[in-house]
């Protein structure tokens, strides 16, 4: 958590994502034209999100494990992050389908999931602000949160398969491997999403660093 | 805070400018201009934008906790 | 005693009560057929999807009212008194069996009920069947945990209709989708998809709260 150099490195990744983004060469594509150069700053960022959520369950069945406050701030700082990575995914989301599908929501089906993903953990902050005393809330809402990891899950990564969707790799539609990512792009795409990732988890650190500080000076 | 809006202010502006040196016929809407590449271009600041604005909500808890401990001290 | 005899003992218990004030039955029994009366005095005759919506939604808030009524309505004492008795893994596997007895109960009555009033018979009737089953079993596992949740988190029907709607949608949209396959009088083998990823919600969900309550349940 104190070491720069994964720091540095996810900086590196990301800057050399976003300035490869906008220059190398991509394919030639119908409806997308250059704007498939999303790829690189709209999927990293769910990406980011779903490693966040899952390092959140892991503080929290540590948190059941070992009862210590320090994981359950974790859990929570995590979550947080995550919900502004979910957000951002959400937001450049519906700017690109605005250009590309027409219409901002069109009700795809990954598009309706993920919103229904980011509404459990709006869930989960309502629940954590509804309990007063603070080692039951730890506790209640680790248990919510390992709760809903498996369907978050269901959500995100099985459901979309069952039916047609707009983006790549659903129903009817070729997957990325088919036709636009090639080597190329995922020269691109694979540091761009390594890179996120670092950039999510330096910032949850940071407001666990932050969090933890504030509790220390109340107790 | 009046320096600010003034900023702001002169920024629009320079923006009514650039809005008007558009040619009219790019492809109906200028986010499809050239080959769509703004959308990338918007995506890039949305994130960027929206990261910013979580680090000012960081910095405003650092600032609360740097308050009270210097009040402490 | 051993986990079998607890589990039946107490559901020996809850049938007991419910027998005695026949409460949560009458009271859920009421609400669907006057829900289904309202919508027919509006509608008169509607066509199958609407139809099959509505009775999803009647569906979905009886048995929000039906469960969380399981653990909301425990007093203080007598969960003290189950505490000493019986171990946390028979009480949620008892309060799950007793849930789905009801819902299965609750979901046979307003069915029939329902295609009564609106004389309309889905073109596969078993299918629809199965569909309703499955319903019903995955509302009472999930409603289940989440009421011992929210019950434990201290206010009641509020929170638990926050925490258990992001998690009930994904199952609700499984459910629409294989019941309007039932509807269509689509080939059975279509649907299996669906059911199969039904029953796996449901054993995921099982099994995660058969880990996670005895953590809820020791205060």
């Amino acid at each position: 958590m104190y070491k720069s150099w994964w720091k540095i490195l996810g900086s590196i990744f990301v800057l050399y994502a976003t300035v490869a983004g906008f220059l190398a060469t991509v394919p030639e594509l119908p409806i997308l034209r250059e704007s498939i150069r999303n790829l690189y700053f709209h999927v990293p960022m769910w990406f980011s999100m779903i490693v966040l959520f899952s390092i959140s369950v892991y503080h929290s069945i540590k948190f059941l494990l070992s009862n210590n406050a320090e994981d359950d701030l974790k859990a929570v700082e995590s979550i947080n992050t995550g919900i502004v990575f979910g957000i951002l995914g959400i937001i450049t989301g519906a700017i690109w389908a605005k250009f590309t599908w027409g219409q901002a929501w069109s009700f795809d089906v990954k598009q309706n999931y993920a919103a229904i993903a980011l509404l459990l953990y709006f869930a989960y902050l309502v629940l954590r602000n509804a309990i007063d005393e603070e080692q039951r809330r730890a506790k209640i809402s680790a248990i919510y949160n390992i709760f809903a990891f498996p369907m978050m899950v269901v959500l995100l990564f099985v459901l979309p398969r069952l039916s047609d969707s707009l983006h790549p790799g659903n129903g009817g539609n070729p997957g990325f491997n088919s036709y636009d990512l090639d080597s190329r792009m995922r020269m691109v795409f694979y540091p761009a999403c390594a890179g996120w990732i670092l950039i999510g988890y330096w910032i949850y650190t940071l407001l666990f660093r932050l969090r933890r500080l504030n509790k220390n000076r109340l107790s | 805070m009046k320096k600010l809006t003034t900023t702001l202010f002169l920024f629009m502006m320079t923006l009514q400018i650039f809005a008007q040196d558009q040619n009219p016929e790019a492809a109906s809407g200028s986010l499809y201009a050239s080959d769509k590449i703004y959308v990338v271009v918007v995506c890039a600041a949305v994130i960027l934008i929206g990261l910013i604005l979580f680090l000012f909500s960081i910095d405003r808890r650092l600032k609360k906790l740097e308050k009270y401990s210097s009040t402490k001290n | 005693m051993d986990l079998l005899s607890q589990v039946k003992f107490l559901i020996k218990k809850e049938l007991l009560l419910e027998w005695r004030s026949k409460y949560a039955l009458n009271g859920v029994l009421l609400y669907v057929v006057s829900t289904i009366f309202v919508c027919f005095l509006s509608l008169i005759s509607v066509n199958p999807v609407t139809w099959n919506a509505l009775f999803w939604i009647i569906m979905l808030f009886a048995s929000i009212n039906a469960v969380s009524k399981s653990f909301l309505q425990e007093s203080k004492g007598r969960q003290l008194y189950i505490y000493t008795i019986a171990s946390p893994f028979a009480l949620i596997i008892s309060k799950t069996i007793y849930n789905i007895l009801l819902m299965l109960l609750l979901t046979i009555i307003a069915l029939g009920f329902y295609m009564l009033v609106f004389d309309y018979v889905p073109t596969d009737l078993p299918l629809y069947l199965v569909a309703t089953l499955l319903g019903s079993l995955s509302f009472s596992t999930i409603f289940t945990m989440v009421s011992a949740i929210s019950s434990k988190a201290g206010n009641g029907g509020m929170l638990m209709a926050i925490l258990s709607f992001p998690v009930i949608i994904p199952v609700l949209i499984v459910l629409i989708k294989l019941t309007k396959n039932a509807i269509d009088g689509l080939d059975r083998s279509v649907s299996l998809d669906e059911i199969s990823i039904l029953l796996i919600i449901n054993v995921l969900v099982g099994a995660v709260s058969l880990l996670l309550f005895p953590y809820l349940w020791r205060d």
